[in-house]
């Protein structure tokens, strides 16, 4: 009985240390537990997928902070793959001040594997303060908005950008955000510009936006490191990518951790009934 | 091992943030200083590059002077401190209120309600195929059970009993079954930052992962 009533009061730096064993040993040993694709995922997939190639760009915007990183950069990275590989040219830009680092990296890391080239097949917009008064600009004019790229050239001097005026050149607008960013593009550039919309989020917000999917109002969503997961499996089982799967491998590791956790919720359960049941004795 | 610098500074750095979970240390609170420091500094000269020069400096010394009209209005906020004159900082802020409500209101209403209200219907492509998990008849009813009973349970106006009691009680279902996949997604969150933390020491810093 005494050890049922000490699974309650388990010194928490245990509860530290079997977390961390949890998380280190999946990713150290390469466990590579099967991970499947959800449906949103895959609709979100299928919609990039069916783009004909050297079109009209989609948009991506890349609102988070480094400290979203894990969830978020492998979820953009996957996704600049996956349209580097099937030559779908992409605007990328943020509405997070710390954005343009993040997009940086990821733009060098992605573009020299496809030998994608800037202007061409992809042109970076950068930064641009006003959140919600950007998305409505973009629907009147992306030029309004960003009259030049991140390094100051003009729009009007990238031929990929000819013919992209407002929201109905661009066949896809993709937020990949940790905030409640995506809701604005769902709202002004989903509802009143008609725009498709699709979403990368980090999973703390997910169930935030699950009723937007049932009510047809994103295109899919991709759920934290799981979603980018499941997008980076999609990519290599086309034939895609070759890269290492970063959100895959971590997902090895969420998993374990999450079984751990329900055994902590267990135990700890048992240990509060045979607590309460002891004290009802007394 | 790394033999880049700021890798071993961030490695150590890291290292001493997780220092805590044993114990508060000396270690700890110096990264955790230093963290606020530089991440106050570094949004100082962000918001400055960014907004301040941007839309401040640059066009004023362009002679655009209409610039001077938001930014007068802006400051209008300092008044926040001068307790005789503080009325004056309702300015921008009604004027701030009334463009985001003219602009939100009619989108909101449609996006948020409208559009919301559609999706929670059950339509006829639900009959194809009853029992689809995602657009299937059977969680169209358990959708509609579900938005239901949850705002009767947050109906206030009307004591619950009869009826009214069983919906509220089958809304708080909901409500617990909805805080409990938050809560999952919350701890998925959280341990995917420590997997990134860990997979930057592993990958990057003792390269022990390829």
């Amino acid at each position: 009985m005494k050890i049922l009533e000490k699974m309650s009061s388990i010194d928490r730096r245990v509860i530290f240390l079997l977390v961390a064993l949890a998380v280190i040993i999946p990713l150290v040993a390469n466990i590579g537990l099967p991970s499947r694709p959800g449906k949103y995922t895959i609709e979100m997939y299928g919609f990039i997928d069916r783009l004909p190639a050297k079109s009209q760009p989609l948009l991506i915007d890349a609102t988070y902070s480094p400290s979203m990183m894990p969830e978020l950069q492998p979820m953009l990275k996957a996704i600049l793959r996956h349209c580097f590989a099937r030559k779908v040219r992409v605007m990328l830009m943020t509405l997070d001040p710390n954005g343009p680092a993040l997009c940086e990296a990821a733009l060098r890391e992605v573009a020299p594997e496809y030998n994608a080239v800037y202007g061409e097949d992809y042109v970076f917009l950068g930064f641009k303060p006003g959140s919600s008064a950007v998305i409505m600009a973009i629907g009147e004019n992306v030029r309004q908005a960003f009259p030049a790229d991140n390094y100051g050239k003009p729009l009007s001097e990238f031929p990929m950008m000819a013919d992209v005026r407002n929201y109905a050149d661009i066949p896809l607008v993709v937020s990949i955000a940790g905030s409640a960013i995506t809701q604005g593009w769902v709202i002004y550039a989903g509802t009143r510009y008609h725009a498709s919309v699709g979403a990368g989020c980090t999973a703390v917000s997910t169930a935030d936006y699950y009723p937007f999917l049932q009510s047809g109002q994103l295109v899919g969503l991709l759920n934290g490191m799981k979603g980018a997961s499941e997008y980076e499996w999609l990519n290599q089982r086309n034939g895609y990518s070759t890269a290492r799967r970063e959100a895959g491998k971590g997902m090895d590791a969420v998993s374990i951790v999450h079984l751990l956790l329900m055994l902590f919720i267990v135990l700890g359960n048992i240990g509060y009934l045979a607590g309460r049941r002891a004290a009802q004795k007394q | 091992m790394s033999t880049d610098i700021w890798v071993w500074i961030a490695a150590l750095l890291s290292l001493a943030i997780f220092s805590y979970l044993y114990k508060d240390n000396p270690v700890f609170r110096f990264a955790e200083h230093l963290f606020t420091g530089l991440s106050v500094g570094y949004m100082i000269v962000l918001m400055w590059n960014n907004y301040a020069y941007q839309y401040i400096v640059i066009p004023i010394s362009q002679q655009r002077w209409i610039t001077l009209i938001p930014m007068a209005l802006g400051m209008l906020y300092l008044f926040r401190f001068v307790p005789k004159l503080q009325h004056l900082m309702l300015i921008p802020i009604a004027i701030t209120l009334g463009i985001w409500n003219g602009w939100s209101i009619p989108v909101v209403i449609e996006a948020d309600l409208f559009k919301q209200m559609q999706g929670t219907m059950v339509n006829t492509t639900m009959f194809q195929n009853p029992w689809d998990p995602h657009n299937g008849l059977v969680v169209g009813l358990l959708v509609v059970v579900g938005v239901v009973c949850t705002v009767l349970y947050f109906y206030f106006s009307r004591e619950h009993r009869g009826p009214l009691k069983v919906a509220s009680s089958v809304g708080i279902w909901f409500v617990m079954i909805g805080f409990g996949a938050s809560f999952g997604y919350t701890v998925m969150a959280r341990m995917s930052l420590l997997i990134g933390r860990i997979q930057f020491l592993f990958t990057e810093w003792i390269h022990l992962i390829k």
